[in-house]
C-alpha cells in the first residue's frame, strides 16, 4: 500500500511546482509551446507525459498568468508563444521565496533523518 | 490539416486524440489539438522512420491521458449533499412538524459522515427542537405579557399588564427570544460550513 501513496505524493507535487517552471521558462521573454514543452520534458524526472503539459498551458492562459499569440513559422504550422501577464510575474515571484524555504526545510529534515 | 505531410503513425495518435476529446467543449478541443498537431509536425521530421515517430509519440503520452488532464478539473467534492441539507433543513424548521421532523434531522444529522462527532453533539443541543422551540417560548413568554383589556361603553379600551411583569424580565425574555431564534441558525449555518470540510468521503 505504501509504493502508491508515495507515488501520489511525488506526481502530487510534480503537478504543484509544473506551472511555476513554466513561468520561470517565460521569465527572460517569450516561448512557443513546443519550446516550453521541450525545455520541461528534458529536464530531469520533472515530466512524465509531456503531452499533458498542453492542457497545463491552456490553463494557465485561462487563469491569466500567461497571454499568448499566433506566429506565422519558418516552416510548418503557426506557433503559439507565451508571455509572461504581470499576474504571472507576481505568482513567480511569490512562489520563489516560498519555494526556497520549503526547499531549506524539507532538506534540513531529511538530511536529520538520514543521520539517524 | 495538413494531414497529408505528416507521419502516418502521427496522424493515428492525432485521430487517437480527436476521437478521446469528444466530450471536451469545443473549444478546448481544437485548442488542443492544434498544440499536439504542432508538436507533432516540430518533432517528427519530414521523412523520419517509425521508430523516431514512436519515440516521440511515447514520450507524449497516451491521447486519453491528454484528454484526462485537459477535463474541467473536478472541484473538490463538496460535501453537502441532498442528506446533509435536508438533515440541516430539518433540525432547523423540523420542529414545526410535530416536533417529529427535527428527530427525522437529528437522525440523518447522526448517520451523515459529513461531520465530526463535535459538530453532531453543537447539532443535538444547540437548540434542540430548533426554531420551532423559539416559537413555543414565544407562546409561553407571550402568556402573562397578554394585555387585560377592558372594554367601556364608551368605545375606549383600557389596557392594564397583567401578572406586573417589570420591565427587567420582559428584556430578559426578548434576549431569551432573540437567542432562541438566533442559536438554530448559527447551528445550521456552521453545520453547512463544516460539512464542507474535508472529512471521509460521502
Amino acid at each position: 500500500m505504501a509504493a502508491p501513496i508515495r507515488e501520489t505524493a511525488i506526481s502530487q507535487l510534480r503537478r504543484g511546482v509544473l506551472e511555476f517552471c513554466v513561468l520561470a521558462l517565460l521569465r527572460d521573454g517569450e516561448r512557443y509551446s513546443y519550446e516550453l514543452v521541450r525545455a520541461l520534458g528534458d529536464a530531469d524526472g520533472l515530466v512524465t507525459t509531456e503531452g499533458t503539459l498542453y492542457p497545463l498551458l491552456g490553463r494557465l492562459r485561462r487563469e491569466g498568468v500567461v497571454d499568448t499569440t499566433w506566429r506565422e513559422s519558418p516552416s510548418g504550422p503557426p506557433r503559439r508563444y507565451y508571455r509572461l501577464t504581470p499576474d504571472g510575474q507576481a505568482a513567480l515571484d511569490g512562489f520563489v521565496i516560498e519555494w526556497t524555504r520549503f526547499r531549506g526545510s524539507v532538506d534540513a529534515l531529511l538530511g536529520n533523518g538520514v543521520l539517524r | 490539416m495538413t494531414t497529408d505531410t505528416i507521419h502516418p503513425l502521427a496522424a493515428e495518435y492525432l485521430e487517437r486524440l480527436r476521437r478521446a476529446g469528444r466530450r471536451l467543449p469545443a473549444g478546448r478541443r481544437r485548442e488542443l489539438l492544434a498544440e499536439i498537431e504542432g508538436h507533432l509536425s516540430e518533432a517528427i521530421e519530414p521523412g523520419a522512420s517509425d521508430a523516431q515517430a514512436l519515440t516521440v509519440l511515447d514520450k507524449l503520452g497516451d491521447p486519453e491521458g491528454i484528454i484526462a488532464a485537459e477535463m474541467p478539473r473536478q472541484e473538490p467534492p463538496d460535501r453537502r449533499g441532498a442528506r446533509e441539507w435536508t438533515a440541516i433543513i430539518l433540525l432547523l424548521f423540523g420542529g414545526f412538524v410535530f416536533a417529529v421532523g427535527w428527530f427525522a434531522g437529528l437522525i440523518l444529522l447522526w448517520s451523515s459522515r459529513a461531520w465530526s462527532t463535535r459538530d453532531k453533539w453543537i447539532g443535538t443541543f444547540v437548540i434542540p427542537g430548533g426554531l420551532a422551540t423559539a416559537f413555543v417560548a414565544l407562546i409561553v413568554l407571550g402568556e402573562p405579557e397578554k394585555k387585560l383589556c377592558r372594554g367601556f361603553p364608551g368605545g375606549a379600551q383600557h389596557c392594564t399588564n397583567a401578572g406586573g411583569s417589570s420591565a427587567a424580565s420582559s428584556i430578559l425574555g426578548v434576549a431569551l427570544l432573540v437567542f432562541l431564534v438566533l442559536a438554530p441558525i448559527a447551528t445550521a449555518i456552521y453545520l453547512a460550513a463544516m460539512a464542507r470540510r474535508d472529512r471521509i468521503r460521502l
